[in-house]
């Protein structure tokens, strides 16, 4: 009987025994085979070979390199940096604007929150010229750390600088432009005239101002269409962007009322509305998301999902490491683009002449001669 | 040699070869993941770079060692916590709900009360956080005690009770009101109400954990309460016949397990973080489990496994700048080495260990000459 067991527990052992043999000894392949005939020798023999593998002679660990080759190192806040969304951006943006400048790029994930302060010290200890942390919540520890280390560059993702400091670029993003756009295109794709927006809370700017932007680009593209914009302010904070429920009920009872296009944003409750939308789908109505491609994070929506008000997060970061290689970065805030996301399964919807015009809105934006007169904030 | 030195060899003997055996076969992951064929001898050179990297990373200079030992600190509270438990027969799943409500309530003591000095604030600060652990865990002791409810299913409920508590107030009466903030999160506790630093970035949490590990192991093994503790953990049939109160003692363990996980996470808000934010602070509890299951339940087994522990998630840090392959590594690693310690039969079976000695099944006995022939070389 407990021959037996150990026979098969032996077999199910073999591939993990057989894996250890071919990391340490792989040009001894004959070693996989011992441990079933002698007992006493490959047990010992698995442990050994690593110190001798460790003794071999070192290699340099960090390339130097004789010309003066920026260093840009990228922190994610708690995530990956292929989470599809902000994190995923920032890095594309490093690693362009590193390639640019012919400089390198490396990355650290957070996975803990209490990491913060430790995984941009990583890249002050290597004499990193450039730092990107991601996110708000990183905003504390990459203050504190500008300030301690003066001769690097960092670039705080989203981060509002309500105190500029010198060699610290807060890359943030005007919504009301990307909102406007919205706004617009909603316009222009609407077959009955009547367009609408799910927002989270009019009470924190970022969402107003979406909110605000696409009342405005509604009515600068179709001045008589039918606008319904719903802010969830009648609840509270802990409750505003995280309730899809009412989201996905808001949008459907915009769309039992025709309207065909819905914008949403804020949240779990803005992807609520994307939801509401997907069950929709067979009357023709569309959904707009927000912040970043929605098409790959809210998959549930894709059918639906004509387009995003996006905050183009890996330009703005590639042109602030491009300014820290001419010598124009400067510290404060910095605004980044906004634009729409890709139409993807969707493109047929909109016609070329609505992309021409959706192009010129942009550049016009972008160069200030068209203007949303959306207020920074509510009130 | 004596059985008993024996036994304590080989109870030593297998977490090591299981964390050897768990880095060997991370060490094939992490030649999986790297540049294979490029380097010499077949890209082999890549993982000795991760694991040198790691090892620097978690040791290598004096801001990296104050890392590791930061992070150990919530690590051995709440390892320790876990094998209180496990001692008195309880299986603590709930050390993450434990440390949530105790950082939670210690917070909000260090930034309502503002008057007081620190040689009574401080204090102060620090058992309000064992005391809501110790609640937060006691009723779960109660409930097995009273009603049956198993412990493992009431913590790991409790667990989700816990944090749901957390992002309820943070986001609520407990939430700092500033203008400028849009988090889930305390205000900063007073400066009355942190632990000072032993040197620059090194709170002083470190020699209250050094105290409190001391204090765990003088009870289990120095005191009555201690001893029916843990003969209620073996067997409390016997432990009930020889007059111990089971009743109390359950409750009793799965109180001081709690309490000494909220203190993880009053001392992570005292020393560290200086608030309790929601979201930070996730996982030591879980952590803490594979902790005390390495450290067999010892205190020094506990203090060892947590340095192991911390300095793998330190060092991971610098691994991943090195490599840039993904710190996902650091945990296969952890649960490779549960995996083993769990199944120690791997470990017996692939370094030819015999079984464990005090194993009572009649066929392991029958096999024990020849299990003693093949380890006592």
């Amino acid at each position: 009987m407990r021959t037996r067991r150990n026979l098969l527990f032996g077999l199910a052992a073999l591939p993990i025994l057989a894996a250890c043999g071919g990391e340490a000894a792989p040009a001894a392949p004959a070693a996989k085979a011992e441990p079933t005939k002698a007992p006493a020798a490959p047990a010992p023999a698995a442990p050994t070979t690593a110190p001798a593998a460790a003794a071999a002679p070192t290699k340099a660990p960090e390339p130097t390199v004789a010309a003066k080759v920026l260093k840009v190192g990228l922190v994610t806040d708690v995530g990956k940096v292929d989470d599809k969304s902000f994190n995923e951006s920032a890095w594309n943006g490093a690693k362009a604007g590193a390639a640019a400048i012919k400089g390198e790029s490396k990355y650290v994930e957070t996975r803990d929150p209490n990491d913060y302060k430790k995984n941009i010290q990583q890249f002050v200890s290597e004499k990193y010229d450039v730092i990107v942390t991601v996110g708000f919540l990183l905003g504390d520890a990459t203050i504190e750390a500008a300030k301690a280390n003066p001769t690097i560059k960092f670039i705080g993702v989203d981060q509002f600088q309500e105190k500029p400091v010198e060699n610290l670029a807060g890359l943030i993003f005007e919504e009301d432009k990307a909102g406007f756009m919205v706004g617009v295109l909603s316009a222009l794709v609407s077959k009955s005239g009547k367009v609408g927006a799910v927002l989270a809370t009019d009470v924190v700017p970022p969402v107003w101002r979406f909110g605000e932007g696409f009342r405005a680009g509604v009515k600068f593209a179709k001045a008589d269409a039918d606008l319904q914009i719903v802010y969830h302010s009648d609840v509270g904070p802990e409750k505003t962007f995280d309730d899809p429920e009412w989201g996905k009920a808001t949008a459907l009872s915009m769309a039992d009322k025709g309207v065909d296009v819905i914008f949403g944003a804020g949240g779990k409750t803005g992807n609520g509305a994307l939801y509401g939308v997907a069950e929709r789908k067979d009357k023709g109505v569309l959904a707009i998301g927000v912040d970043t491609d929605q098409y790959l994070t809210v998959p549930e929506a894709k059918a639906v999902l004509l387009s995003s008000g996006m905050k183009i997060i890996d330009q703005g970061v590639s042109d602030l490491i491009k300014a820290v290689s001419d010598g124009k970065f400067k510290g404060g805030n910095v605004n980044g683009k906004v634009g729409l996301a890709p139409f993807h399964d969707l493109d047929s919807k909109v016609s070329a002449e609505i992309k021409t015009k959706l192009e010129t809105i942009r550049k016009d934006l972008d160069a200030g001669t068209l203007k949303t007169n959306v207020k920074p904030a509510k009130g | 040699m004596t059985q008993a030195v024996r036994a304590r060899l080989i109870g030593g003997l297998i977490p090591s070869l299981a964390i050897v055996t768990a880095l060997l076969i991370g060490g094939v992951i992490i030649w999986a993941s790297g540049p294979r064929i490029d380097g010499p001898w077949f890209g082999i050179w890549f993982v000795v770079e991760a694991y040198q990297a790691l090892i620097e990373g978690a040791f290598g200079s004096r801001a990296a060692t104050i890392d590791t030992v930061l992070r150990m600190v919530p690590y051995v509270f709440t390892g320790l916590a876990v094998m209180v438990g496990f001692r008195g027969g309880m299986f603590n799943i709930g050390a993450e709900g434990q440390l949530a409500v105790g950082a939670l309530a210690s917070a909000w003591v260090g930034f309502t009360v503002t008057s007081l000095p620190l040689v009574i604030h401080l204090p102060l600060v620090l058992l309000t956080g064992c005391l809501a652990g110790a609640i937060w865990g006691g009723i779960a002791g109660l409930l097995k005690a009273r009603t049956g409810a198993h412990e493992v299913i009431t913590t790991i409920m409790l667990n989700y009770v816990g944090g749901q508590l957390a992002a309820y107030l943070l986001n609520g009466v407990l939430r700092d009101r500033s203008p400028l903030n849009v988090i889930a999160q305390t205000p900063k506790v007073a400066e009355t109400a942190r632990l000072p630093d032993l040197v620059p970035g090194l709170h002083s949490g470190v020699i209250l954990v050094i105290g409190v590990a001391v204090l765990v192991w003088f009870v289990l093994w120095k005191t009555t309460t201690g001893f029916e503790l843990r003969m209620v953990g073996i067997n409390p049939d016997a432990a009930s016949y020889a007059g111990v109160n089971v009743v109390r003692r359950m409750t009793w363990a799965m109180g001081v397990s709690g309490m000494l996980a909220g203190l993880a996470g009053a001392v992570q808000v005292a020393g560290v973080n200086y608030r309790s934010t929601l979201g930070f602070n996730v996982g030591y509890g879980f952590d803490s489990i594979a902790i005390a299951l390495l450290g067999r339940n010892t205190v020094s087994g506990v203090v060892l496994s947590s340095i192991l522990f911390a300095a793998l998630r330190t060092g991971a840090t610098k691994l991943q700048f090195r490599t840039q392959i993904s710190t996902d590594i650091i945990s296969v690693i952890q649960a490779l080495v549960l995996l083993m310690i769990a199944a120690d039969q791997i470990i017996r079976w692939i370094y030819r260990i015999g079984p464990a000695q005090t194993e009572a099944d009649p066929v392991a006995a029958s096999t024990a000459p020849v299990a003693d022939s093949e380890s006592g070389r």
